[in-house]
């Protein structure tokens, strides 16, 4: 038995048959320009709807009645164009965060059809808007209630009751949070669709514990008893 | 100073020295830039820029000051870091992603004191050479970026942003850059690629140094929002009486932020545990007894109220029970945990440490960026370990797991988030252990039936 292991050598190559092996070198090497969606052209869109069919389950909810659907409006390109002016202009890509916050904003959610909006606005592929809505937990893929709640259970609210916050809040709004899950489908909506309620880690005001979020406005010191008066505040 | 007046129920202890907090909960205060240029506001900016821009560097090294986001580097000589070749633009970033859990000190500036960090933020970037700058703020402050959008749209109206600030020939653009509810965006080189518009995974350092390869591989320097604020106050002292505030090496002023059922305040240092938790905060109420106080935010090991420290090396050591140690970087880092970002959280006698523990796991694995297999996969399984055990239904060896768990997560992840998430449990453990192991049971093993009839065959064979 040799001792010695031989690496094995490397193939020999013939670069000139590969076309798209590039045998410049990396540096003066071209990068391509990411192409923008040609809406005529069927056999490039198909492939991106693939993806976003597959990634981007947008299940019909009762919440989606609160909210208009997507449509491209003059005020939306506005603020859109008004926000990708916050970057260079060579670095379009960094306004994916804020025009998913505009779409959520108005829409309450992230529908397939405006992420293909927000990759053709900054000529990126779509998958590279796919790949951010679903990493981080502030974007929905699906309508929430016209009330959403946001309770935090992060240690500090958890000591002060938000576990029986959420408790309370479940069972006057009757929604059942038996299938929910932190990672996978975090919001629980009522069945009238007028409330949805979710878990969110640590809102920063530890000290006036338990806190939570409704829609945009923050509430300070709900106490689990507090539950039905923060819903009533809403009634009117 | 004696002219303030704050809301009633809001005023400060009398041991409390507010500097940057000073406009917090002020009566008649409100986040107009009119407010803040009646009280002597952007005089320090304008100071700053008649200055040389090292200048202002040496001043802000001279002071000490450390960062306040939870590493405690050294502002000064995170600045130096620029390359002096450097050709490229230079980006100045303000970390307001404040995920911390017990942390909640910016929120109170970004909603009430904006033109303080704004005005911080002109010297920060006049200093280090940035034209344009951001203010990364969490999705969960949506208040808060109207409220900075106004306050800079303002300061723009009144000359103090935008093209040639007063006359001075310095340019800045402030943006504000709203995040989307992950927690590691607050580490910094994933917080730059979450404004570059992608998935917040942190870069590897070296060599992605965010103040050489930082935003669109840019220079760039990201700073707390306290750190920053922290700036105009030192301008103003300079940083030799500034240095005088704190103890040697930690100086300045600190802001804790405290909050428990019973205890809610926010002071700033050197102070011992005892003055703090019974002299400002009161103590604990209805005749309990404190039992555990995480010192710096959730991720900085736990420290028990009845351990004895011991703190110095050789002849210096001496020893301190915890009432007596003081609230600073090194006496903490010392007795084995950290100051961290200042979150105090306190647990009494009647707290389940597992059921602490089970809460604070449940944060990291959903926090968890999944870009390293020993955090994405340990925080899970941690997850899921110490669910058993706050349930009644781990066996003792499970608090073994857990631990190792826990060291294997520790130091083999790219960013601090792994660290964040094993130390925690890692001292749970470590000082707790009897109480975690007295809610297991040998009755909770489960064995396959395949290892009963092998235990049934073995005990059957003589020996």
């Amino acid at each position: 038995m040799s001792s010695k292991i031989e690496a094995p050598r490397p193939r020999s190559i013939d670069r000139s048959k590969l076309s798209y092996i590039s045998t410049s070198a990396p540096n003066d090497r071209e990068v391509p320009k990411p192409r923008l969606i040609d809406r005529s052209a069927v056999e490039y869109i198909r492939p991106v709807l693939t993806v976003l069919e597959k990634n981007v389950h947008s299940p019909v909810t009762p919440g989606v009645v609160h909210f208009p659907q997507f449509k491209i409006t003059p005020a939306l390109e506005k603020a859109a164009n008004k926000r990708i002016a916050q970057y260079p202009d060579d670095q379009r890509r960094s306004a994916v965060l804020p025009l998913l916050h505009e779409v959520q904003h108005r829409h309450g959610f992230i529908s397939p059809e405006s992420i293909e909006w927000v990759a053709e606005k900054l000529g990126i592929a779509a998958i590279k808007v796919v790949e951010v809505v679903t990493f981080y937990p502030g974007f929905r893929q699906k309508a929430p209630g016209k009330l959403h709640f946001r309770v935090c259970r992060t240690l500090s609210c958890a000591m002060g009751g938000s576990y029986e916050l959420m408790a309370n809040l479940c069972e006057i709004t009757g929604i059942d949070r038996g299938s929910a899950d932190t990672h996978k489908d975090p919001i629980s909506i009522s069945p009238c669709g007028n409330y949805s309620v979710e878990y969110a880690e640590c809102l920063a005001s530890c000290g006036t514990a338990p806190v939570c979020l409704v829609n945009d406005d923050f509430h300070e010191g709900v106490t689990p008893e507090k539950a039905e008066s923060l819903i009533t505040q809403y009634e009117s | 100073m004696s002219d303030i007046t704050y809301l009633p129920g809001k005023e400060p202890h009398e041991k409390e020295h507010r500097l940057i907090f000073r406009n917090v909960d002020r009566k008649g205060w409100n986040p107009k830039i009119k407010t803040y240029l009646a009280e002597g506001g952007y005089e320090m900016a304008m100071k700053a820029l008649k200055m040389k821009p090292q200048e202002v560097i040496d001043e802000v090294k001279a002071s000490g000051l450390r960062g306040r986001g939870g590493a405690g580097f050294p502002t000064g000589i995170k600045w130096g870091f620029i390359p002096p070749n450097n050709t490229k633009p230079v980006y100045l970033i303000c970390n307001c992603d404040e995920s911390e859990p017990g942390t909640f000190k910016d929120r109170y500036i970004a909603h009430q004191d904006p033109h303080q960090l704004i005005e911080g933020m002109v010297i920060s970037a006049y200093a280090v050479g940035a034209h344009v700058a951001y203010i990364y703020i969490r999705e969960e402050f949506p208040e808060a970026a109207i409220i900075l959008e106004k306050a800079i749209a303002e300061a723009k109206k009144n000359g103090f942003l935008g093209k040639d600030i007063q006359g001075s020939g310095f340019d800045l653009e402030i943006y504000v850059h709203r995040g989307a509810a992950a927690y590691i965006c607050g580490e910094e080189t994933g917080l730059i690629e979450s404004l570059e518009g992608k998935r917040p995974y942190p870069r590897i350092k070296p060599p992605y140094f965010p103040a050489a390869i930082g935003l669109y591989m840019a220079p760039t320097i990201v700073n707390n929002v306290e750190s920053l604020c922290h700036v105009v106050h030192i301008l103003r002292m300079g940083g030799e009486e500034y240095i005088k505030l704190g103890t040697p090496r930690n100086s300045g002023t600190r802001m804790s932020v405290f909050q428990a059922m019973f205890l809610r305040g926010t002071v700033a240092v050197p102070i011992t545990f005892q003055e703090l938790l019974y002299d400002m905060c009161g103590g604990p109420k209805d005749g309990r007894t404190l039992k555990a106080v995480i010192p710096g935010g959730s991720s900085s090991k736990i420290l028990r109220c009845n351990e004895t420290f011991q703190i110095g090396r050789g002849d210096d050591a001496e020893e301190m029970t915890f009432w007596q140690l003081p609230l600073d970087f090194d006496t903490l880092a010392a007795a084995g945990s950290m100051a961290g970002s200042g979150g105090v959280i306190v647990m009494d006698d009647t707290r389940r440490m597992s059921w602490v523990l089970n809460n604070i796991t449940h944060f990291y694995a959903h926090e968890s960026c999944g870009q390293c297999t020993p955090c994405r996969e340990g925080s899970t399984w941690m997850k899921k370990v110490s669910d058993r055990i706050e349930d009644g239904k781990a066996t003792p060896t499970d608090v073994q797991v857990l631990e190792d768990i826990a060291y294997q997560i520790d130091g083999k992840t790219v960013c601090a988030f792994g660290e964040a998430s094993a130390w925690p449990v890692e001292a749970m453990i470590d000082k707790f252990r009897d109480e975690l192991v007295g809610e297991t049971s040998d009755d909770n093993d489960t064995r396959s039936a395949e290892r009963i009839a092998q235990e049934q065959f073995l005990s059957s064979v003589p020996q």
